[in-house]
């Protein structure tokens, strides 16, 4: 039974998609309802029960034997977790029931389809993050467009149709040049140089990430870098490659919003984590400075658009592109701290802003409007509501105590010790010691990055003097006292304040923010062994750049010391290369049998 | 596979060779196109297309005697068949077409101008 | 010395876990009044209930904070006791402490054998030292008073936001528990963002006043500008430590080295851009220098807040930091970040108390009063004079308490008047006796009376700067006669003189009942304190009348003025501070640079004739005072001041608006930064998002482009068929040859 697990959480909303399909649509919500709590509960066992947190690389939580899909292409059907995924499937399936119950009221016609969509769409996800496959991950990263599609096109606002399309096309386009990087890796994989023999296609993420940042030149890792950013960068979104974002965000349903911030952006960041890093580390490294300046300008320029929003929604779809920077800022300051921080970061951002886009949702079906202008001083009508926004607001603007925070200061504080500057005196005289490590950005990407923090504080508060504080203002239509009138005919009338159905979405995402804020010491030692290997890939890239620009001096030291430009900071046992290093963690043990060199 | 003739089997045909039937092949073709360019009525457009399709089945039994292989015959078959079928079909097409237009000029039916 | 430190903490470590537990329970107690209050709110609770969680948990929090400090006791008097000894040597290390470790927060650690290994540590943790318990006891002590004065104060909002104030309030002082207790930096930083949260949700707390939403908003941003350099200090200390705890680098600071064993001093990273990071942070939260504009319009808030944030505690939190990471300012030889600090601290002094001289809101008066003392505070520390700045956190906490609450009950009594013009001769009422009473002897204090504890704080700054650069000691002196000015100002127009009032227009945020324009303020007075049994006051309709004070008011303001005046020998009657001076001596903050300064005050000593020379300045101030504001005033609105205004021309007008600081901020930040961001916004729309849709149109104008060669015309096709085989036989054809 444990080794299905994995399938299970996946197989579950699948089958319940296909049970609210030919059920009446008078069970679709009990149905889906059920499909995503079951799916929880699978996951939470797989988690808590059987998953081993402390070990390093792939933990196989799919089937035994992999199920050999396309054999003579290598494809195969195979899944597992390691502790990032394994969070990323948690916070998933959390979202699953949440996004469904969020939708009773919210969603009056075409509920079958609907629910359907919203399962299929959790299955996708879930196979994304458990994926060891590349071109399983590919086809279920490509697949979740459509349920979003759909969600976006038939249930959105007025704008729906055009900001379906342009998501749909924006990352469509994006993710099929990464595909040609991906399979770039796949074919260099059984093409690259100094191989004997006749070597089987594989597609093993482990496999393929061991061999092209072993073998691929600097060269060719830029290039392959910079096809697999087309398709990721603009999934997260960074910042030039947005504008899809907010336009899908602000015409999403409720509960379509809270999937693409909780889970579809960070397919993006996961995908990054999972195959932009260990790939191509040396193409990493050299354009981390790049990466970095881009995030920063997300940071800064988002969080200042976000202040001149008078659409809530807009708003925090904009805050998006300013949190996401801060991840990926993180991530790229390739050490633990950054690297935690960032996948905390995922996590932290799909609850609290997962949140908020189910308040703003629970305010636009009372009123039926997000404009800032005819909402206000929310707060005397509907208390309950206004201390969860003004909860989930600090959780997102960085309140230490709450989890944005955590996960913020690990990436500003990556992003701050990421230099090696700091040994070459150009940050004075600090040696390279605990407090800084080798790396691409530096204090001075920490100060830009963290005058995002102030900016964070700016919008949101001034969507909270909006909204929450102030003198009530309701759209015309809605009088002072009568709250919820009779415009709307159909379906139940909601309370004036919200409902115990409301308030029961809620809280358990209020539960975890502050669970995370204040205790966050089991998940940063979860991400510790796989952080680890992705630090030691980085340290890897960076003695490739150093033996690609000194030939000379890897031919004065001979083959084995090649990593001659060593790094301060990256103490490694004489006479091993990080290259080295790499193999135990990096290669399952899987991933022998369709790599391996046939005679 | 090496074909029959490549093998050293002699040609099958007597006086006709190849040549012969692949020229009628030829003819019988471009009279179908040439007639499908010209004409306008659907029903002689649709002839036509009949022409050309025979035309190649011609060619393709003609190889298939030269090569030896019953393919090409089966597959003239399979066409033979299906043209059948397909002129059912098409002929009740253009039967209902002229009842929506009362006449069967292909000119009559533009619908699809981009 | 290091060894000194292990017997100490091993010496109080058999205490130790009885410590631990009341340690602990400082913070525990404050967040179960914080749970409680939020459930009050939750079950509708329509009572005075929250008030009493919040004063009974306090108060044993109180408890809990007097056995810590009884326990550390032989903790503090042995590192007094060394500290009398070694006069001289610059001695963070001497300080006893006691760190205890509560949970892990965010303490990880990555490497090990394959890459380069590390460690963070941010515990949960409290650090003990003197400083702690000195900020501990006044935090808990005026807390808890605090929360009893508002238990009636906010009457008139039982209900919902009764529940939202007292939990905002519990929330409070677990945060500001949190900041002082704290064991490293981060938790520091932890307590920090907290008193910012709740000094945002409690200015904010009659949100339909679009004031003080925006006050509330001012505050906290101009915060986390502040805070944003700490927490790049905070890196920067790690960076350079590789810790945050406050012992370790204590420890490396002692022995002179950064984290890789070189020296600190060999550049300017550790000892100056370090502090002056910390600095910004301090500077943010204590409402000085360019941040000193969030903290007036912070008296939008409720006044028992006003008191307890915006005065006692939460200001000084900037104090506190900068004395704890007091090592730290000290390792640069020629203190620049101190003398910065100094100067900022003097400018700020001098500067607000002109505002406040010019101001008619008796609560803004406080409000300048309050940034204007911060000011000397920091001097204080600037002018090396630890226990000083600490003595004057202590005497200040319990005076401007007591003077914003006396405001407040004039506030309370008169529907929100804070108008010096409108109110006159308050004393003269029935039942306002010991309202008057406080706010005199706090004025007394604020003064700088001779005797009284604010004159004794102030001196031991005002002597220490006149030691380390008289023109710091000059701005200081000068101020302490403005201050004593616009004192004496706001209590003779208020208290003295005939008796006249007109009511304010207050307007209370009501969470329960939206209707409050059915009632008038009579009623509404009626209404709220009806079962208060305190009848007197009330009119039933018709002309205002003011009510007085009822017994939690009283209560709390007479044992306020007791409390101004049992501090004295903590504060006074002995060389650097007293007791306080003891306490800051056992902590890090413990120097002794004083002695180091050869300035004069006039060629004489300055610790010798400060007493007399700042006495008389502060008499002098309140003559002027007296003669300006009481001498021959026949009303409430005019006085002897007007006939001087003319005379200062403009100045008056622009101290009054503030010398326009903030139109000056909205015009050189707020609006660039707002057209900046409709820059981008349009950017983003045309630009940005118009690039996107230029690739999208290029296949959408490439199909429109080739769209006629669909004719729709079949035998158009037919050609294109015949032609596209002819081509392809030409093709092969030529390919073939």
């Amino acid at each position: 039974m444990n080794q299905w697990l994995l399938i299970l959480a996946m197989l579950t909303p699948l089958a319940s998609a296909l049970g609210v399909a030919v059920l009446p649509a008078a069970r679709a919500k009990t149905v889906a309802m059920y499909g995503t709590l079951v799916a929880l509960v699978f996951v939470l066992y797989a988690g808590f029960g059987v998953f081993s947190w402390e070990q390093s690389g792939y933990m196989q939580l799919g089937m035994d034997e992999p199920i050999r899909w396309i054999p003579s292409l290598g494809l195969e059907f195979q899944v597992g977790v390691d502790g990032i995924s394994m969070m990323l499937v948690m916070l998933t399936a959390l979202l699953g029931p949440i996004c469904v119950i969020s939708s009773f009221t919210a969603i009056k016609d075409r509920e079958k389809t609907y629910y359907a969509w919203l399962l299929v769409l959790q299955a996708a996800m879930t196979g994304v993050f458990c994926a060891r496959d590349l071109i399983l991950f590919y086809i279920c990263f490509e697949f979740t467009l459509v349920p979003m599609f759909i969600l976006i096109s038939v249930w959105g606002s007025t704008n729906r149709k055009k900001a379906a399309i342009k998501f749909f096309l924006y990352t469509f386009t994006g993710s099929v040049i990464a595909l040609a990087g991906l399979v770039y890796v796949a074919w260099f994989n059984v093409h690259r140089p100094g191989i004997e023999g006749h070597v089987n296609w594989t597609f093993n993420i482990q496999t393929l990430a061991f061999a092209s940042s072993k073998w691929m030149s600097l060269n060719q890792q830029t290039w392959v870098m910079f096809a697999l950013l087309a398709g990721f960068a603009v999934k997260v979104p960074l910042f030039p490659v947005h504008t899809w974002l907010p336009l899908a965000h602000t015409e999403a349903p409720t509960a379509g919003s809270v999937i693409l911030a909780g889970v579809l952006l960070k397919l993006g960041t996961y995908a990054l984590i999972r195959f932009v890093l260990p790939f191509v580390p040396a193409a990493v490294v050299a354009y981390a400075p790049l990466i970095g300046a881009l995030c920063i300008v997300g940071i800064i320029y988002g969080g200042l658009i976000c202040w001149v929003q008078t659409d809530v929604k807009k708003l925090v779809a904009y805050s998006s592109v300013a949190h996401l920077g801060f991840c990926v800022l993180g991530m790229f300051a390739l050490n633990h701290a950054g690297i935690e921080g960032s996948v905390l970061y995922m996590i932290n951002h799909g609850l609290s802003t997962g949140a908020l886009f189910l308040l703003i949702g629970m305010i636009y079906e009372r009123y039926h409007t997000r404009s800032m202008k005819e909402l206000g001083g929310l707060a005397a009508k509907m208390p309950v509501w206004a201390t969860f926004m003004v909860f989930f607001t600090m959780a997102s603007v960085g309140l230490p105590g709450l989890n944005g925070f955590v996960s913020e200061f690990l990436c500003v504080m990556g992003t701050y010790q990421a230099s090696t500057a700091w040994g070459s005196g150009v940050w004075h005289t600090l040696v390279p010691q605990v407090g800084t490590t080798p790396g691409e950005l530096g204090p001075w990407y920490a100060i830009i990055a963290g005058t995002g923090m102030i900016i964070a504080a700016m919008y949101l508060l001034y969507m909270l003097g909006k909204v929450v504080w102030g003198p009530l203002r309701l759209p015309a239509g809605h009088d002072h006292h009568g709250g919820h009138d009779a415009k709307d005919d159909h379906g139940p009338a909601l309370p004036t304040d919200l409902s115990m159905r409301e308030i029961g979405v809620l809280v358990p995402l209020a539960v975890l923010c502050v669970a995370l804020g204040v205790y966050p010491k089991p998940l940063l030692e979860a991400l510790k062994a796989p952080t680890d290997s992705l630090v030691q890939a980085a340290n890897a890239g960076r003695e490739k750049i150093g033996v690609e620009a000194t030939p000379g001096e890897r031919a004065a030291k001979g083959e084995k010391g090649a990593g001659s430009a060593q790094l301060p900071g990256s103490e490694r046992p004489a006479g091993t290369t990080h290259l080295e290093l790499l193999t135990p963690d990096m290669i399952s043990p899987a991933s022998g049998r369709p790599g391996e060199v046939t005679p | 596979m090496m074909t029959l003739a490549q093998a050293g089997y002699p040609a099958a045909m007597g006086g006709a060779t190849l040549g012969h039937y692949l020229v009628v092949s030829a003819i019988l073709f471009t009279l179908g196109l040439i007639g499908f360019l010209t004409r306008r009525n659907l029903i002689i457009m649709f002839l036509c297309t009949e022409l050309m399709f025979q035309a190649s089945g011609l060619a393709l039994i003609a190889f298939g005697r030269y090569h030896m292989s019953f393919t090409g015959q089966t597959f003239v078959i399979f066409v033979l068949t299906v043209a059948a079928a397909e002129a059912a079909m098409a002929l009740a097409l253009v039967v209902l077409l002229f009842r929506r237009r009362e006449s069967l000029d292909a000119e009559a039916w533009q619908d699809m101008k981009g | 010395m290091l060894t000194a430190i292990g017997t100490m903490v091993t010496a109080a470590e058999p205490e130790g876990g009885g410590s631990h537990w009341t340690l602990t329970m400082i913070v525990v107690l404050p967040l179960v009044s914080f749970v409680l209050c939020g459930l009050c709110a939750a079950f509708k609770v329509k009572s005075k209930l929250p008030a009493w969680i919040t004063v009974a948990s306090l108060a044993a929090a109180f408890v809990f904070t007097l056995m810590a400090f009884m326990n550390a006791g032989p903790m503090i008097a042995a590192a007094g006791a060394e500290h009398g000894a070694e006069h001289a040597a610059a001695s963070a290390e001497h300080a006893g402490h006691l760190t205890v470790h509560v949970f892990d927060w965010l303490n990880f650690d990555w490497g090990g054998g394959k890459s380069s290994s590390g460690r963070f540590d941010a515990d949960f943790g409290f650090y003990i030292d003197g400083l702690t318990l000195l900020w501990m006891l006044f935090v808990t002590g005026l807390g808890t008073l605090i929360a009893l004065y508002a238990s009636e104060y906010m009457a008139h909002d039982v209900g919902l936001g009764y529940c939202r104030f007292f939990a905002a309030f519990s929330l409070f002082v677990l945060s500001m528990s949190c900041l002082v207790m704290a064991s490293n930096l981060l938790m520091l930083f932890f307590g920090w963002e907290g008193v910012g949260l709740c000094s945002y949700l409690l200015i904010g707390y009659f949100y339909k006043k679009p004031a003080a939403v925006a006050a509330a908003k001012k505050a906290f941003i101009v915060n986390r500008i502040g805070d944003l350099g700490l927490l790049m200090g905070i890196l920067g200390v790690y960076a350079a430590f590789g810790t945050v705890q406050y012992d370790k680098v204590f420890e490396f600071i002692h022995k002179g080295v950064d984290a890789g064993g070189h020296p600190l001093t060999t550049s300017s990273w550790i000892p100056v851009i370090l502090p002056l990071l910390l600095t910004a942070g301090a500077f943010g939260k204590s409402a000085q220098l360019f941040f000193y504009v969030w903290l007036p319009d912070a008296m939008e808030g409720p006044t028992p807040v006003s008191a307890l944030i915006h005065a006692a505690t939460m200001v000084t939190a900037g104090v506190f930091l900068i004395a704890r990471m007091m090592p730290l300012y000290t390792i640069d030889p020629a203190h620049t970040i101190l003398t910065f600090v100094a100067w900022g601290g003097t400018i700020t002094a001098f500067w607000a108390a002109t505002i406040g001289m010019a101001h008619f809101d008796i609560k803004r008066v406080m409000g300048y009063s309050t940034a204007s003392q911060l000011g000397y505070m920091f001097a204080g520390l600037g002018v090396m004079n630890s226990a000083g700045g600490a003595a004057h956190v202590f005497s200040h906490a319990f005076f401007k308490a007591t003077l914003f609450l006396a405001c407040g009950a004039v506030m309370h009594g008169f529907a929100g008047q804070l108008d010096l013009r409108k109110l006159s001769g308050v004393r003269k009422l029935p039942g306002w006796k010991i309202v008057a009473a406080a706010m005199f002897f706090g004025a007394l204090n604020l003064s700088g009376v001779t005797f009284t504890a604010g004159f004794w704080s102030k001196d031991l700054i005002l002597a220490s700067s006149f030691e380390q650069s008289p023109a710091i000691g000059w701005i200081l002196l000068i101020t302490a006669g403005l201050t004593a000015y616009y004192t004496f100002r706001a209590y003779f127009r208020v208290f003295e003189g005939p008796v006249y009032f007109e009511p304010g227009d207050e307007v209370h945020g009501h969470d329960e009942h939206e209707d409050h324009a059915g009632h008038g303020h009579d009623g509404h007075g009626e209404e709220s304190h009806a079962h208060d049994g305190h009848a007197q006051g009330h009119g039933h309709g018709g002309e205002f009348h003011p009510h007085a004070p009822g017994w939690a008011i009283n209560t709390v303001l007479a044992t306020l003025v007791v409390g101004c005046f049992a501090i004295i020998p903590l504060v006074g009657f002995a060389e650097h501070g007293a007791w306080v001076g003891k306490m800051v001596g056992a902590s890090s903050a413990a120097m002794h640079g004083g002695e180091e300064g050869h300035g004069t005050f006039l060629g004489m000593n300055p610790h010798s004739v400060m007493y007399y020379v700042s006495s008389v300045v502060g008499l002098l101030g309140i003559a002027a005072a007296w003669w300006l504001h009481l001498a021959g005033r026949t009303s409430a609105a005019h006085a002897n001041a007007d006939k001087l205004e003319p005379a200062l021309g403009p100045i008056v007008t622009w101290a009054r608006h503030k010398w326009y600081v903030d139109e000056f901020y909205d015009a050189v930040i707020r609006i660039p930064l707002k057209f900046l961001s409709n820059i981008f916004y349009l950017l983003d729309q045309y630009l940005v998002d118009g690039l996107v849709n230029l690739t999208g149109f290029v296949p959408k104008g490439l199909g429109r482009l080739i769209r006629p060669s669909q004719s729709g015309e079949l035998h158009g096709y037919a050609l294109g068929m015949a032609g596209g085989l002819a081509v392809l036989i030409l093709i092969v054809l030529m390919v073939a040859r």
